[in-house]
């Protein structure tokens, strides 16, 4: 049974690299941009995508991450998106999961734990019925 | 006979050398011309009286310079007259708001002159000096003149400004001496019915004693700017008091001349005992009169009625307020300062101290104008503190001190040590925003004027303190706008420095992990170099980034075209839908400005545009140039807005119509803004909307005119 495939977003290098290598039961695929993240997500429709908010060419603030997010889900919103940011502000936790994010995880990022939430998710999303 | 010589030639030769003297150098000042003949003809007519004297023409004779001499009294006076008009011609200049009562007083009594001496030519026919000048309409002629040429000398005096009257003064009490002393001999000629020897003798000598005063005048005020308008001379209120004060003595005396002549021609043996008890009860009921504060305040109560309808003059008085309150920020001087002092003018108070509300609750002092200096701290619980703010009314201390009752009776109250102990403090005025006490004002009592203080004082000045109390309210918010602005950066630095920092953490405690498990694998350790490579990249740029602040906008000129074209190509591989059409109707549209920030602003636009529009509508994106600007429209075929909606709503932070954060607008507008351009939105419900944003050309860039138009959706 081939590894169940994660989008990962982030506009840091570094973070892709090692989430790559951290997450080695995965089929990983990246994207640094909203752009560059909906066509890797229409060519490869992952189950779950880990979704930093900040990204170009707003990588302050978070209407890249949210409108990624938006576009994702108006797609298939069957997809387990996990927030993924390193932004203080509590306020996007909660507008995150009101648009429909699986879950809000708080950089800085740690493997394992982050391991578990995707099972979770992953586990959730068999759950789901599939259009 | 020879005292007469003396006196009267001094006289002459001392106005004879002022008359002179004044027509030397420029002459187009009229008041300065009018004075060097106001001195002459005081010259001719003392050389007249001297040369009469000298020459046996006695008073008692009878000549015709007798006659002239006469005449030339009375042009003397109305050349003096003139000169004064001259001097209140000015002060009309000055201001306008002059009553009409003095213009028709004044304009009356140069008629008056001019009628006496037509009188006095008729009377000249005959009779000796002393029936002419003793004749009684003559000599109520020349009281009038005397009480006239006072009045207006007076109010000369009272109205020049402060920095004028250090050197105008000698001029003002010179004049009025003069007119005053005729005044005392006119009366006396009235009261006895003869001109009193010693007294006349000693007129010469008098006028002499003028001469040095005026010259003292004209020494401290070199540029002799009487007639300018640089002299701020204008009428007071008070002075029409004082002017009516005198008007009315000069009428009494006049009674009383009229009922002492009466006693002693019906009075028989008793003649001479019925005038001195008469003229002693006269006096004694003037003296009364004068000295009496009751009856002086209702008379000024009732010039305040008849004259004018308020002891202020409203408008002048606003216009000063605002004037001192709003000075020019080059200005030395602080609001608060100003503050004090616009209070403070209004009741000629030296000086003040302006205490105002803390974040911590408490009063405490603030600044202060010519008040020693003190540190005060009042409670906002304190009894003094919730008087003036419920009450909000102006506390006279004398008032206080007199009668606390009257202010007890509206609620407790207890005058702070600190300003009881101040022998000086006066009034404290509520500085009032809306129904809350900002702060208040202590001010001090004037030592220069005897002022009374009643309702209208204490309506202006609390007017005047909810003013004052507004400007330092917009000044208070405008200092914590920019702290919180200040502090909005300090927190956008620190987010962003927090952001950064959990990304380096997250990324090498990731190779840390992830080096237990991948370390004999080169292709990790590749990947690991690299990421630590990253983050010391990520380090450098933090530490630049502390080191320029919040404001690091990377400035570069931009080509729009360019810069949609790669927008619009990550939209359409985003797949939202209409895709716009670029249509570049410049070619090479340069604007300086960071470029992803740019980026951001204008994807937001577009993104709008795709949210209000149907996926069967169409969005055109056009690029062009319009004077100095460059001009990016972004027009859709949506849903459209109303005008109250992009009134009300569209540029305020968190309006959306599409249930979002709505940020969108508002921060592309900033931006714009920031950059000096500005953004226009036209929209017709239902129909569609164009948004414009204006940005500066970049100073160097060449416009071509091809008109360039992408469509996306064929690209890809």
């Amino acid at each position: 049974m081939a590894n169940p495939k994660i989008l990962i977003v982030d506009d840091d290098k570094g973070i892709r690299t090692q989430l790559k290598w951290g997450l080695d039961g995965f089929d990983v695929i990246t994207a640094d941009s909203r752009a560059n993240a909906l066509e890797q997500f229409r060519l490869h429709h992952p189950p779950l995508v880990t979704l930093d908010l900040g990204l170009p060419p707003d990588a302050e603030g978070t209407t890249e991450g949210f409108a990624t997010l938006q576009e994702i889900l108006k797609k298939a919103p069957e997809t387990k998106v996990v927030i993924v940011s390193g932004s203080e502000d509590a306020g996007n936790s909660e507008k995150a999961k009101s648009q429909g994010a699986f879950d809000f995880y708080p950089k800085p990022l740690e493997i394992e734990s982050l391991q578990r939430l995707i099972r979770k998710a992953l586990a959730d999303y068999q759950m789901t019925p599939q259009k | 006979m020879f005292i007469e010589i003396i006196s009267f030639g001094s006289s002459t030769v001392l106005f004879l050398i002022l008359g002179l003297v004044m027509l030397t150098g420029r002459r187009d000042n009229l008041p300065k011309l009018m004075l060097a003949m106001a001195s002459l003809a005081s010259a001719l007519w003392s050389g007249s009286v001297t040369y009469q004297a000298a020459y046996g023409a006695t008073l008692g004779g009878e000549s015709y310079l007798l006659e002239s001499t006469l005449l030339l009294e009375l042009f003397r006076s109305l050349a003096w007259f003139a000169f004064l008009l001259a001097m209140l011609r000015t002060a009309y200049k000055a201001s306008d708001q002059v009553n009409k009562h003095f213009k028709i007083t004044f304009a009356g009594l140069s008629v008056f002159v001019v009628g006496l001496m037509l009188l006095v030519l008729y009377r000249v026919s005959g009779g000796s000096y002393f029936e002419i000048i003793a004749g009684n309409d003559v000599l109520i002629g020349h009281l009038l003149i005397s009480i006239g040429g006072i009045v207006i000398v007076e109010q000369l005096y009272r109205n020049t400004s402060d920095e004028h009257r250090w050197a105008l003064k000698y001029l003002w009490i010179g004049i009025g001496g003069m007119f005053a002393y005729d005044f005392y001999l006119y009366s006396d000629a009235f009261l006895f019915q003869r001109i009193d020897n010693e007294l006349w003798n000693a007129r010469g000598f008098i006028h002499a004693m003028v001469v040095p005063l005026i010259a003292v005048a004209i020494k401290r005020e070199m540029q002799w700017s009487l007639g300018d308008d640089s002299i701020d001379i204008f009428l007071s209120r008070r002075l029409v008091f004082h002017t009516t004060a005198l008007l009315a003595s000069g009428a009494y005396l006049i009674f009383i001349g009229f009922g002492g002549y009466y006693v002693r021609d019906m009075g028989g043996d008793w003649g001479v005992v019925a005038q001195a008890t008469f003229l002693f009860a006269a006096v004694m009921i003037l003296a009364v009169f004068i000295f009496s504060g009751q009856i002086r305040a209702r008379l000024r109560v009732m010039i305040d009625k008849h004259f004018f309808h308020y002891k202020y003059d409203y408008r002048e008085e606003w216009l000063r307020i605002i004037r001192t309150l709003s000075a020019d920020s080059n200005s030395s001087l602080s609001l608060h300062l100003r503050s004090i002092r616009s209070l403070a003018q209004i009741i000629d108070s030296p000086g003040g101290l302006l205490v105002m509300e803390r974040e911590n609750g408490f009063y405490e002092s603030d600044e202060r104008w010519n008040y020693d200096a003190i540190s005060v701290r009042e409670s906002s619980d304190s009894s003094f503190i919730r008087f003036l703010a419920e009450q909000q009314f102006v506390i006279s201390l004398d008032e206080f001190e007199k009668d606390p009752d009257m202010y007890t009776r509206l609620g407790p109250l207890e005058i702070p040590e600190w300003i009881l102990n101040n022998k000086q403090a006066w009034l404290v005025v509520p500085l009032m925003l809306q129904d809350h006490l900002l702060g208040f004002v202590v001010l001090l009592r004037s030592p220069a004027h005897e002022r009374y203080f009643n309702w209208e004082d204490s309506d202006l000045l609390k007017t005047a303190g909810r003013q004052a109390a507004s400007h330092l309210a917009q000044y208070e918010a405008v200092q914590a706008l920019v702290s919180a602005k200040r502090f909005e950066e300090v927190n956008k630095l620190s987010a962003f420095i927090v952001h950064d920092i959990k990304n380096m953490v997250g990324q090498l405690s990731m190779v840390v992990s992830n080096a237990a498990k991948h370390r004999n694998n080169p292709m990790f350790i590749d990947d690991a170099i690299i990421t630590v490579e990253n983050s010391v990249n990520k380090m450098n740029k933090l530490l630049q980034r502390l080191r320029e602040g919040t404001d690091n906008d990377n400035f570069t000129s931009i080509c729009l075209c360019k810069l949609l074209e790669e927008n619009l190509r990550n939209c359409s591989r985003a797949g939202a839908l209409p895709i716009p059409v670029l249509n570049c109707v410049n070619q090479n549209v340069m604007v300086t400005a960071d470029r992803d920030r740019m980026s951001v602003n204008l994807a937001h636009i577009i993104q709008n545009a795709q949210d209000a529009t149907d996926d069967s509508g169409s969005i055109i994106v056009r690029v062009r140039t319009q004077g100095k600007f460059a001009v990016v429209e972004v027009e859709d075929t949506g849903v459209g807005m109303d005008e109250a909606f992009i009134h009300d709503k569209l540029f305020q932070p968190f309006e959306s119509t599409k249930g979002t954060m709505g940020i969108g607008v508002f921060q592309v507008r900033e931006y714009v803004n920031k950059l000096n351009g500005h953004l226009d939105v036209e929209s017709v419900l239902g129909k569609g909307t164009v948004f414009r944003l204006h940005i500066p050309l970049s100073p160097s860039q060449e416009v071509t005119q091809n008109p360039h138009v992408v469509h996306l959706n064929e690209r890809n």
